[in-house]
């Protein structure tokens, strides 16, 4: 198939510059959480290679993932999806325990993570249902929708694994209310939801519980649990309005504040490039997730839609909820942000998620093929 | 097919596209807000509590409570030791850090990691994690001159225990190590790296000799290196003990005991302290406060006399012709013996068509129950028991203290055993016959009892019939358990026995007589295993050291006022008298004439011997 050159004039330049501008701040920022200043021979550089090497492999991923045509997903949806639940169940069966959690297939070379894949697979299963969907939903349309992801949620959170769960969840969530609900489903999940809540906390385990107390009050346990949220808000605050400049955050620098590479990543940059700096970091990411409604909005075809929305949700909630944590607005959950954090398969997933949408922009005018 | 393709135009669906443009619009306002108010309207009071943050704090450990003997003279001390640690935060390079750290030690850089990995999670941020316990002073001098170069590297100070009498008192005192995560589940105080009593009296005594830690703060430097240092808290040191125990008389036992494996229990018959409480073989308590390499705890572990056994609490015996005063007790008890009344022997008894041999072959011939405690006729024992049947002599057994723990609160304490009717049922699936009677009377079969029980009971016969709690510290007050269920001219018999038995000629317990000092006792042979005939006829150096029968001894002594009894037993030693005996005529002569009896050369040497005699037999056991 050659090349039409529509493909090229028509891809979503904006997205594809901004992600790429997004992961060269984090590794930038990275090169500053590594403790550079040290004495020679003793940084963390390894961090920011290694990270230079997985963005590398990620633009790599994004182009394949632009290269076929995105509507092929479409017949692939539901072998996929049984794909995802096998790999999920043979976990339990063959899965490698790490860290008292059976998460991992070991593939010889690599260690590979179902639940990854099942990010993926609820995307397009997701955006197939829903393209399909006419009407907003009824309560028996939203149990069918639910029910797919509730069966990937349910494996993954035996494994244990709470939080990928709760995402594919969210995930699929969002493209649910993306499509619409009728008026009736909304009325009673408003009034349902917020009563079912607080019967949840009997299902938490207990450090689950803790972390949720400990975001409530940090001073509680100033050496353990609450050690993060405080030493992260005087990183952040004591950044003022123009930063103490890149390099100088004497918190990050003098490795006050843990986990200072990953989850914590925004903390060093808003230490450094004070209020200015983190705002423009803010408005970045606005634009990126504009930038889906936009091809949301143009995508020819509303499989196409949908699983720009659901890519959509993908980054909308890593940045919600990585960045409220770290504002001190949220409770410590593990969760990285897009292109910030550092993390290799992330990254990979990250690009590879970007290719699919600007796959989608690309193809906006193209008609039926023969 | 062609479905999937040919979509109608249909665009998303507005209300979608609206929704999401207003999460946009909702994230990015929610933000924007936060980040002024810290940033902003905070930041100047966040900017203070930045610098303030180059201040850390860290607990300094307290040292334990000194452990003193009797007489005041130390026993366990605290000396300064010095620990390598890792402060992760501060470490740009952990990997490169431990494999320095094992080149500075010596140790094996795996080990080290995987010591590494395991405890980083339990340790607080900008604790140290420590990785060497244990410096020696050629590599502190190392690690000091190049600390500077090594930001995230802690040199600890902490006190380590040292026991000044290493296995003397191993089984009293018992040892510290490194808190594991059950010490740690137990007591929230402790932290990972600290030192917890294991065994032993440290171990009793935990929380009265730990003390409180104590709080220092320091200014730290971009690396994590100090600069100032202020005490906010000083540590306060743990309780100081002191021991019942005299360290002269354990020091004796134990080099009575040599390289026998054996106990002896020596206990003040009017207030229940223990003066001597010794076990050997032994080991030293010092090899844990440093950490036990596997090759060590492997030869403990192995020793065929295993040295981790407390023989006195924790090993069970039967106990012989010691028991002969127990039946004779219960049957004043239940008044089925007039004491007066005699008893023909002629060197066996009948029983069915089983006959029960008296130890001397030709028989006492006209015994009462003096002359058959004093001689120790198994006839007359025989039918005392026939009569008593084992129920009144369990519940006289018991009823004296035996197969139930002493509650000497020292850990692993074992009760022994006093059958009965039912637990033979339960334990064997059979009932009680006859002969049991007759055995259980000469202490043999099932019956089975700890040192430490056997001299409870003998000190309630010296001190005319209280049981009394034995007690390890000297501060501890009197507690009677109970009292002998006899009237005190009854327990005056018994007493009198015993002393008869050393003043008698034809006493067993002539070799413990004392110039001054009356002297009482009683020996006994725990049969190991019944000598088949081939055996019988050997004599004792040629018999296999595992058929040798256990040799007891239990005594009283009593001059001026001052009253003891004191239980010694020793595995495979044949005889009481000659196997026992010496070791509490040495303790005697230690208590009444101060006198140190050295043990002689010649019974070290058979010691030797003998052990190297099981060591052998171990070798060949595995060899087959």
């Amino acid at each position: 198939m050659p090349i039409d050159r529509r493909l090229l004039l028509y891809i979503n330049w904006p997205l594809f510059g901004l992600a790429v501008i997004l992961f060269l701040i984090g590794v930038l920022n990275l090169y500053s959480a590594s403790g550079t200043r040290l004495e020679e021979g003793m940084n963390m550089a390894p961090f920011y290679h290694r990270q230079l090497l997985w963005g590398a492999m990620g633009l790599f991923g994004m182009l394949v993932f632009m290269f076929f045509d995105y509507r092929h997903l479409k017949t692939m949806a539901w072998p996929l999806f049984w794909t995802t639940v096998v790999l999920l169940v043979a976990v339990f069966f063959a899965g490698k325990t790490i860290y008292g959690a059976r998460r991992w297939l070991d593939l010889g070379f690599m260690n590979f993570q179902p639940s990854e894949l099942a990010k993926i697979a609820v995307l397009i299963v997701g955006a197939r249902i829903l393209s399909r969907e006419r009407e907003p939903l009824n309560f028996i349309r939203l149990a069918y929708v639910l029910g797919v992801g509730l069966i990937l949620a349910g494996l993954i959170i035996k494994q244990p694994d709470l939080g990928s769960g709760l995402s594919i969840l969210m995930i699929l969530g969002g493209m649910i209310l993306f499509r619409g609900v009728t008026a009736k489903v909304f009325k009673t999940c408003l009034v349902a939801i917020p009563c079912l809540l607080p019967l949840s906390w009997f299902f938490l385990h207990d450090y689950q519980k803790q972390r949720i107390m400990t975001f409530l009050d940090p001073t509680t346990d100033p050496l353990g649990a609450g050690y993060h949220i405080i030493q992260s808000e005087i990183a952040i605050g004591s950044g003022g309005f123009w930063g103490k400049g890149f390099l100088e955050g004497t918190q990050s620098q003098l490795r006050f504040l843990p986990e200072r590479h990953t989850d914590f990543a925004v903390a060093v940059f808003g230490e450094e490039w004070g209020f200015v700096g983190t705002m423009v970091l803010l408005i970045l990411f606005c634009v990126f997730l504009y930038q889906m409604v936009v091809i949301a909005r143009d995508a020819r075809g509303l499989f196409g839609s949908y699983l720009a929305a659901g890519v959509f949700f993908y980054f909308f909630w890593q940045i919600l909820i990585n960045t409220g944590m770290v504002l001190g607005l949220m409770p410590v959950v593990g969760i990285p942000l897009p292109f910030i954090s550092y993390g290799g398969s992330a990254t990979l997933v990250n690009f590879c998620l970007v290719g699919l949408v600007l796959n989608v922009s690309m193809r906006r005018f193209l008609f039926k093929q023969a | 097919m062609s479905d999937l393709y040919n979509e109608s135009e249909q665009q998303a669906p507005r209300s979608g596209l609206i929704l999401l443009q207003a999460l946009i619009l909702g994230l990015f306002c929610l933000f924007a807000v936060r980040l002024w108010y810290l940033q902003i309207h905070r930041g100047e009071a966040y900017q203070a509590q930045a610098l303030e943050n180059q201040l850390r704090q860290e607990s300094i450990p307290s040292p334990r409570g000194l452990i003193r003997d009797r007489n005041g003279d130390l026993l366990a001390v605290n000396e300064p030791a010095y620990a390598l640690g890792i402060i992760r935060e501060d470490c740009p390079d952990v990997d490169r850090l431990v494999h320095q750290i094992a080149v500075w030690t010596g140790k094996d850089y795996f080990e080290l990691k995987t010591l590494y990995n395991k405890n980083r999670k339990r340790v607080k941020p900008f604790e140290p994690l420590i990785v060497v316990p244990d410096l020696t002073f050629a590599q502190l001098a190392l690690v000091e001159t190049n600390k500077l170069r090594w930001p995230g590297l802690e040199i600890q100070f902490r006190p380590r225990r040292l026991y000044r009498y290493g296995d003397l008192f191993a089984h009293v005192l018992g040892y510290v190590a490194e808190a594991d995560e059950e010490d740690m589940s137990k007591r929230p105080n402790l932290a990972l790296g600290d030192y917890v009593g294991k065994q032993g009296i440290e171990l009793m005594l935990e929380d009265r000799m730990r003390g409180i830690k104590g709080l220092t703060q320091y200014q730290v430097d971009v690396n994590g290196r100090r600069l100032k240092e202020r005490i906010l808290k000083h540590p306060q040191a743990g309780h100081e003990i002191s021991l019942s125990i005299d360290l002269g008389l354990q020091k004796l036992c134990m080099d009575w005991l040599s390289e026998e494996a054996g106990g002896v229990a020596v206990m003040d018959a009017d207030t229940g302290q223990l003066w001597a409480l010794a076990t050997a073989p032994s080991y030293d308590s010092n090899d844990f406060s440093s950490g036990l390499t596997s090759k060590q705890w492997a030869k403990l572990r192995d020793d065929p006399l295993h040295p981790m056994q407390n023989r006195v609490i924790q090993s069970v015996y039967p106990p012989g012709s010691l028991f002969k005063h127990v039946v004779a007790g219960a049957g004043l008890r239940y008044g089925m013996i007039d004491p007066r009344e005699t008893v023909f022997c002629p060197g066996f008894v009948k029983l069915g068509r089983r006959v029960f041999r008296c130890w001397r072959a030709g028989g006492h011939g006209k015994v009462d129950m003096n002359r058959a405690l004093v001689e120790s006729c198994d006839v007359y024992f025989y039918k005392l028991g026939k009569k008593l049947t084992v129920d009144r002599m369990s519940e006289f057994a018991k009823a004296v203290g035996f197969g139930e723990k002493t509650d000497i609160r020292l850990p692993h304490e074992k009760a022994g055993n006093i059958p009965t009717r039912e637990w033979k049922i339960k334990r064997f699936g059979e009932s009680w016959q006859g002969g049991d009677n007759l055995n259980m009377a000469i202490g043999q079969g099932f019956t089975l009892v700890t040192p430490l029980q056997v001299v409870r009971f003998f000190a309630g016969i010296a001190n005319g019939g209280k049981l009394l709690k034995p007690l390890l510290l000297k501060d501890e007050k009197t507690v009677v358990q109970a009292d002998i269920p006899l009237r005190p001219d009854q327990i005056g018999l018994l007493r009198q026995a015993l002393v008869d038995t050393v003043e008698d000629p034809h006493g067993t317990c002539r070799r413990i007589r004392t110039k001054g000092v009356t002297v009482g006792g009683k020996t006994g042979t725990a049969q190991v295993v019944r000598l088949t005939d081939e055996l019988k006829a050997l004599k004792d150096d040629q018999i296999p050291y595992r058929f040798r029968d256990h040799a007891w001894m239990a005594a009283i002594a009593e001059k001026d006022g001052r009253r003891f009894a004191i239980a010694c037993l020793v595995e495979h030693g044949l005889h009481g008298g000659s196997g026992a005996g010496p070791i509490i005529k040495a303790v005697i002569d230690y208590l009444f004439l101060d006198k140190v009896t050295p043990n002689p050369e010649e019974r070290k040497a058979k010691a030797r011997a003998v052990r190297a005699l099981s060591l052998k037999h171990k070798e060949k056991r595995h060899a087959d």
